[in-house]
């Protein structure tokens, strides 16, 4: 029954983000006045790419570690990754793509039912936090998957979680009480 | 049509002129120091200049000969009454002719009319009497008699500076226009007369010539409110003798100057003390009466008056102006009348000291200790003088700022050339496909995103950024002191806005 309800919702994986090491030192200087599509943040020692088909973002340090935002699963993830270190590959850097790791995935998935936030969260005392003056949004903590579901009262639901299977899984355990909640 | 589009090429041309004229002279020496001919500087320079007009970047004049002058002619209201008393028209001389613009036209006009005059004059340019010029920055510069604006020199330039400098706080057209319906009034018909003999004359120090009267009009005019005893020395002033008077008079009043420009300056004032003593006495005024018989006692006192006027405040240092107080306290003779305007204008004569020593900064140009290269230095100090004071002519502003605007330039330039050298040398460094764990497999699975790299547009900008802001995919520019190359020709800016979307 959860399985088949959960089944009918459609979860929304908004962000993917994931890091890489190019195992070489990279001259931030020299990226950003070659490469396309960079933001040379000096002050912090980044240099940001962005890309145009995975929509992606990346920040790149000196050290060669890079960090890849905004890809909306997985593979384009990865994909995006490769993309990008190819690039730096063909400003001239000894780039080795390795490490890679998807690190937060976040979704968002919406409930056809409203929720009362109080209820719930007495209901799921140790593993809900609410502090309405703080923030609308009950926030729900699953430790053993390591996610965490933002619950509002419209009944949408923003998970976050280390990957996908994890939010997915996410989703599916805490419907239940979700639904026990509901208006 | 063609006169807009050249006003508009024209500081970017000016701009590459200089440019080229700098980098020209500053390897001068290098190309000495090597053993390498003038000759080929000669010859640098000439491709160098050829390819600019080829690039068709701008409109090509090869020698800036096309100054726009951008002055305005505002005339008072009763101007053209005086104009058509005299019948004389503004003669404005255009290359060696002169063009004559019917007082019609301008008789025509009402207070606060402008005359543009139209592209293409060339200095000098006669002003009669009784006209206030406007320049395009829109300082007024109002002239109660008739004189020769010259092209700017170098010299040149300094002197307007002080000019303007006193010009500058005349914007009170009201005031101008009352003191000038007062003198006119009163010295329509000397006006005419002067306007008349002015005209064939050009005497040797016609610059400083040109500037004095404004000088002593403005000060005249700023002080007419006070006393009509300014206005006395005014309409004196406006009886210009002959050269063969100021030279007399420059006699008598030199031992109580210092320094030739002074000299110079004071010259056509104790001439026109000494000149108009006797036609003065026609006139009706009670008040000019009076100042006659102080004309008539002492010329140099009139001129100490003058002095007091602080008209030539601007080309006093303030050795003068300790003059002026000696000369005041030398006036025995003065009457009371005489000593207020003497103490009112003491005030500007101390609010202009500082303008004055000011000038002589200009004055020694030198670049002394200068760590940029020389043209930098003064270019700045020229620019705190313009912003200071107002311009007599847009162009040397025009070649000033394009001169800053060139040097940003340069060194953006520079830099920038340095910074792609060093990275085309890292480019050539040989590109190893490294195999690893996760093989890239160059080209393979990836694709390349060149398509964006292509985009190499032939629109390029090259300047200084104010702030650079990013939304999302939105960008929003705030550029300043730019150069850009737009479909094939060459632009210049100092502000530039721009919006995109990446």
């Amino acid at each position: 029954m959860d399985a088949d309800s959960d089944v009918a919702l459609d979860i929304l994986i908004t962000n993917v983000v994931c890091v890489f090491r190019t195992r070489c030192h990279l001259n931030l200087r020299k990226i950003a006045l070659e490469g396309a599509n960079v933001i040379y943040k000096r002050d912090v020692g980044k240099v940001l790419m962005k890309l145009r088909k995975p929509r992606i973002t990346a920040t790149i340090w000196s050290s060669g570690k890079v960090i890849c935002t905004g890809a909306t699963s997985e593979e384009e993830a990865k994909f995006g990754a490769r993309r990008l270190a190819r690039s730096l590959q063909k400003l001239g850097f000894q780039v080795i793509f390795t490490d890679f790791k998807v690190v937060n995935v976040l979704a968002v998935c919406n409930m056809p039912f409203e929720i009362r936030l109080p209820e719930f969260t007495k209901n799921n005392r140790p593993h809900a936090s609410y502090e309405p003056e703080l923030h609308p949004a009950v926030c729900y903590r699953l430790k053993t998957l390591r996610a965490t579901l933002q619950i509002f009262s419209t009944g949408s639901i923003t998970v976050t979680g280390p990957n996908v299977k994890a939010v997915a899984s996410a989703v599916e355990q805490i419907y239940p009480f979700v639904f026990e909640s509901r208006k | 049509m063609a006169g807009a589009a050249m006003a508009h090429a024209n500081p970017v041309l000016k701009l590459y002129k200089s440019v080229i004229e700098d980098v020209i002279e500053g390897v001068r020496e290098l190309f000495a120091e090597e053993g390498v001919e003038e000759q080929v500087l000669k010859d640098l320079k000439q491709l160098w200049e050829t390819k600019v007009m080829q690039s068709k970047a701008t409109e090509g004049f090869f020698r800036h000969s096309h100054h726009t002058p951008q002055f305005t002619l505002q005339l008072p209201h009763n101007f053209h009454r005086v104009l058509h008393a005299s019948a004389a028209s503004v003669v404005i001389p255009a290359g060696k002719g002169f063009q004559n613009f019917s007082a019609g036209d301008m008789g025509t006009s009402r207070a606060g009319a402008t005359l543009t005059l139209p592209s293409g004059i060339v200095y000098p340019i006669h002003v009669p009497a009784g006209v206030t010029l406007q320049t395009a920055s829109g300082h007024l510069y109002k002239v109660n008699m008739p004189l020769m604006v010259t092209q700017a020199t170098g010299d040149g330039s300094i002197l307007h500076h002080p000019v303007q400098q006193i010009l500058k706080p005349l914007g009170q057209p009201s005031v101008l226009q009352a003191s000038i319906a007062g003198v006119a009034r009163v010295s329509a018909s000397s006006v005419q007369a002067a306007a008349e003999t002015l005209q064939p004359q050009e005497p040797v120090v016609q610059q400083t010539m040109v500037f004095q009267p404004n000088v002593m009009e403005k000060a005249h005019l700023e002080n007419s409110a006070n006393t009509a005893l300014v206005q006395q020395p005014s309409v004196s002033q406006q009886q210009l003798g002959t050269n063969a008077e100021w030279n007399q008079c420059a006699d008598s009043t030199e031992k109580t100057q210092h320094g030739d420009l002074r000299t110079t300056v004071f010259t056509p004032e104790s001439s026109e003390v000494c000149s108009p003593a006797e036609s003065l006495a026609n006139n009706s005024s009670s008040v000019l009466l009076d100042v006659e018989e102080q004309l008539d006692i002492d010329p140099q006192e009139l001129v100490q008056q003058q002095v007091s006027d602080d008209i030539i405040d601007l080309l006093i240092t303030g050795k003068s102006l300790d003059d002026n107080t000696v000369l005041k306290d030398q006036d025995s003779i003065a009457s009371s009348h005489e000593m207020e305007p003497t103490e009112q204008m003491e005030s500007n004569l101390r609010s202009e000291k500082d303008i004055c020593s000011d000038i002589e900064d200009i004055i020694q140009l030198d670049g002394t200790g200068d760590v940029f290269p020389k043209e930098e230095t003064p270019h700045t100090k020229d620019r705190e003088e313009n912003e200071f004071i107002g311009i007599i002519e847009s162009e040397d502003l025009k070649v000033l700022e394009d001169e800053d605007e060139e040097d940003d330039d340069e060194d953006h330039d520079s830099i920038s050339d340095m910074e792609s050298s060093s990275s085309s040398e890292d480019n050539e460094e040989p590109q190893i496909d490294i195999v690893e764990e996760d093989p890239l497999n160059s080209g393979d699975d990836v694709s390349e995103q060149d398509t964006a790299d292509l985009f190499d547009t032939d629109n390029v900008i090259v300047c200084q950024y104010d702030k650079i802001h990013r939304s999302k995919n939105k960008w929003k520019f705030y550029l300043k002191d730019g150069v850009m190359s737009f479909e094939g020709k060459d632009y210049v800016f100092a502000k530039a806005v721009g919006d995109a979307e990446w």
